[in-house]
């Protein structure tokens, strides 16, 4: 089943959608709640304070009429008497006090009373001392008229400042799960991030740093984001492309190094082979042997039975030499039908063991020719021992060996120092 | 011989600079000059020359309360004042002619004034009450049992002071009541009437009436029945402007302002009044 994926581009909009929607509300939110503060704020300045300062004054004349009835009674002159009753009466008479229907009827009583007992006092100057218990019940009612309305004017605080703090308690709720929802989304922000984009990255990351010939192709889990998708199938692509470039180079390196016919080494790639393996066992001092051999009357047989009956000749023979030969053996085409051997490890008579029992083989090799002729052929060997000098003239050594079995009757191999 | 160019040192040519703009400030700032009417309480005193308010006068203290109030307000918006003392008829028509540029008296806001003269923030609040000869009140109190009130005035003699509120509310229930209606240009004028025998009551804004009723040594007067604030007779005073000059009026409610803010007006009142008027 193809599975659904998302296009980056489109998945980090929509996040980005959904933080920039987010912090939107959050703003509002907190705009209303500094609307509402900013309200409270207003009311309590422009109607809150003043009303308050209107029971505080309303008060303070309550107080202040009280202060004056008492100073009706305190007062020893009738002139004395009479002014203060007349501050009572203005006092009472204060829009303060007359719009306050609790403190109007409590300041008409006082003043009625005041008016009653100065009116008295005028008639009969000690009457004033028997009415002053009730005057003193008068007064307590004042007092706690004031402190009522005292009480009344700072509640109207408490309720817009109740508010203000309601608001901004609210606000600090919001702001408290603005945090906590915004971290949230951060955090599985960097969640998905990690995993959809970071990890995935990682994973290609690695793969391309390893991507070679001599490992499997890279292997991805299965990714929701289409870009991280299209990259893991390129790193696919890529690593099948080493692969065929390398297949490519192995070919092309076995056209450059093999003889076309045999299928073994060419000369060159023989030569450089054998130097490098000089070196190494000249180095260590480990013995080393080279060889060349040389179908006898190769020519006769072209000449006899053509050259394509020389080719399969030659195509048996390098086939033979590849079953007898070590895998450490090294053997190649050297022009015609000479061969070269490079025999490392291999003292000059354990060559000599070795490769007369390959001319032994080769000699009694049936060769079935293509048009069902039996043919067999033998092998010439010149051998001489590499250990102690280039591998040039291990070979012109060899050489000179071939030269002398081939001159001793063919079928034959010859050491180097036996050639004398 | 080459002539020597003519330098000048660079304190001088400061200088001159700043005299010029010193001068061109001076006339740009100039003070504005205003005329203040402030109500006198007594006829003897209207159109008294200079600052010379005697503290015996009849309803001195708030004609003090109301000169040192209008200085205030001058220097608090950088006017030069020249204070008149007028009876209270005479403001609203001489802000109306332009003689007045701000208007002190116990000035109750009222629509019908609104159309002629235009009105500050609120300097203080106030209502009205009653006075009468004591000879006067105490039968009537005796006989009914009950205070004499505004609303239980019929078939008697009202005084007011002419072009008050006072005179306007009675003037609307006069023919209802059987009122007659006399007036007075002050308030010291209502006391006389009722001194001698031409009304039987004189109706007064609170503050008014007390203080004629405290500097009366003859104590023949007294309040008579309950205040009253209602039905236009109380609220809010205010300083009289003339209308159309908006931006004089807005500079004189900041100064109102800050004057109450900072203490200064209750410290004004407090001086001449045993209680505040707010």
């Amino acid at each position: 089943m193809l599975r659904e994926r998302y296009n980056s581009t489109q998945v980090f909009t929509l996040l980005a959608t959904s933080v920039a929607l987010l912090f939107a509300i959050v703003t509002l939110l907190l705009a209303i709640d500094q609307e509402r503060v900013l309200e409270s704020s207003e009311r309590l300045q422009s109607r809150t304070v003043p009303e308050i300062i209107r029971f505080q004054r309303l008060a303070r004349n309550l107080d202040q009429l009280r202060q004056e009835g008492e100073r009706v009674f305190s007062s020893g002159t009738s002139e004395g008497r009479q002014q203060a009753l007349f501050l009572t009466m203005l006092v009472a008479s204060h829009p303060s006090i007359l719009e306050h229907p609790q403190a109007a009827t409590a300041a008409r009583e006082a003043e009625a009373f005041l008016v009653e007992t100065s009116r008295l006092a005028t008639e009969n100057p000690a009457s004033i001392a028997a009415r002053y218990p009730q005057w003193q019940q008068f007064s307590k009612r004042l007092n706690l008229q004031v402190d009522d309305i005292l009480v009344e004017g700072a509640n109207l605080a408490t309720a817009d400042l109740g508010a203000v703090a309601a608001a901004m308690r609210l606000t600090r709720y919001k702001l408290m799960g603005a945090t906590v929802v915004v971290g949230g989304l951060l955090a599985l922000l960097l969640l998905l991030l990690r995993r959809y984009l970071l990890r995935p990255l990682q994973r290609i990351d690695h793969a391309l740093s390893t991507l070679s010939v001599d490992q499997s192709a890279p292997e991805f889990p299965d990714t929701c984001l289409a870009e991280i998708h299209a990259v893991e199938e390129a790193t696919k692509r890529l690593h099948g492309a080493l692969m065929s470039n390398d297949a490519v180079r192995r070919e092309l390196e076995v056209l450059a190094n093999r003889d076309d016919l045999t299928g073994l080494m060419n000369r060159r790639h023989f030569m450089e082979s054998a130097k490098a393996e000089l070196r190494r066992a000249q180095r260590y001092g480990r013995p080393i042997a080279v060889a060349i051999g040389d179908l006898d009357s190769f020519k006769n047989l072209n000449d006899t039975y053509g050259h394509d009956a020389g080719d399969v000749v030659l195509r048996n023979f390098a086939g033979l030499l590849a079953e007898s030969l070590r895998e450490s053996d090294r053997v190649c085409r050297y022009g015609g039908e000479e061969f070269a051997f490079l025999l490392p490890e291999s003292t000059v008579e354990q060559a000599r063991v070795l490769l007369d029992r390959f001319r032994e083989h080769c000699a009694e090799q049936e060769i079935w020719l293509t048009d069902g002729v039996l043919v067999r052929v033998t092998l010439s060997v010149g051998l001489a021992d590499a250990s102690h000098c280039p591998i040039e003239i291990a070979l012109q050594q060899a050489d000179l060996a071939l030269y002398e079995a081939k001159r001793q009757g063919r079928n034959r191999l010859v050491v180097a120092s036996d050639a004398g | 011989m080459p002539t020597r160019p003519d330098r000048y040192s660079a304190n001088r040519v400061l200088g001159v600079l700043a005299v010029a703009f010193a001068l061109l400030l001076s006339s740009l700032v100039r003070a504005v000059e205003l005329t203040a009417a402030i109500e006198v309480y007594d006829a003897a005193y209207v159109s008294m020359p200079g600052n010379a308010i005697p503290p015996n006068m009849p309803g001195a203290e708030l004609a003090l309360i109301n000169e040192e109030f209008a200085h205030e307000i001058c220097r608090r918006i950088g006017a030069r004042c020249t204070l008149r003392y007028v009876a209270f008829g005479e403001i609203i028509p001489g802000i109306e002619e332009g003689r007045f540029d701000l208007g002190f008296g116990n000035f109750l806001r009222t629509p019908e004034r609104k159309k002629r003269v235009a009105f500050s923030d609120t300097v203080w609040r106030s209502s009205s009450r009653l006075v009468a000869l004591r000879t006067t009140v105490e039968p009537l109190v005796g006989k009914t049992g009950q205070a004499v009130s505004v609303d239980s005035l019929r078939g008697v003699r009202v005084v007011a002071v002419d072009g008050s509120q006072q005179q306007s509310f009675l003037k609307n229930i006069a023919g209802e009541r059987g009122l007659t209606l006399v007036f007075a240009t002050t308030p010291a004028g209502t006391f006389s009437a009722l001194r001698e025998d031409r009304a039987d009551f004189a109706l007064l804004s609170a503050i008014t009436a007390y203080l004629l009723l405290q500097k009366d040594s003859t104590r023949q007067f007294a309040f008579a029945g309950p205040a009253v604030s209602d039905r236009g007779l109380g609220g809010s005073v205010h300083i009289a402007l003339p209308k159309q000059r908006d931006g004089l009026r807005h500079t004189v409610n900041q100064a109102i302002a800050t004057i109450r803010a900072d203490g200064t007006f209750q410290r004004i009142v407090r001086h001449y009044l045993p209680l505040g008027l707010d």
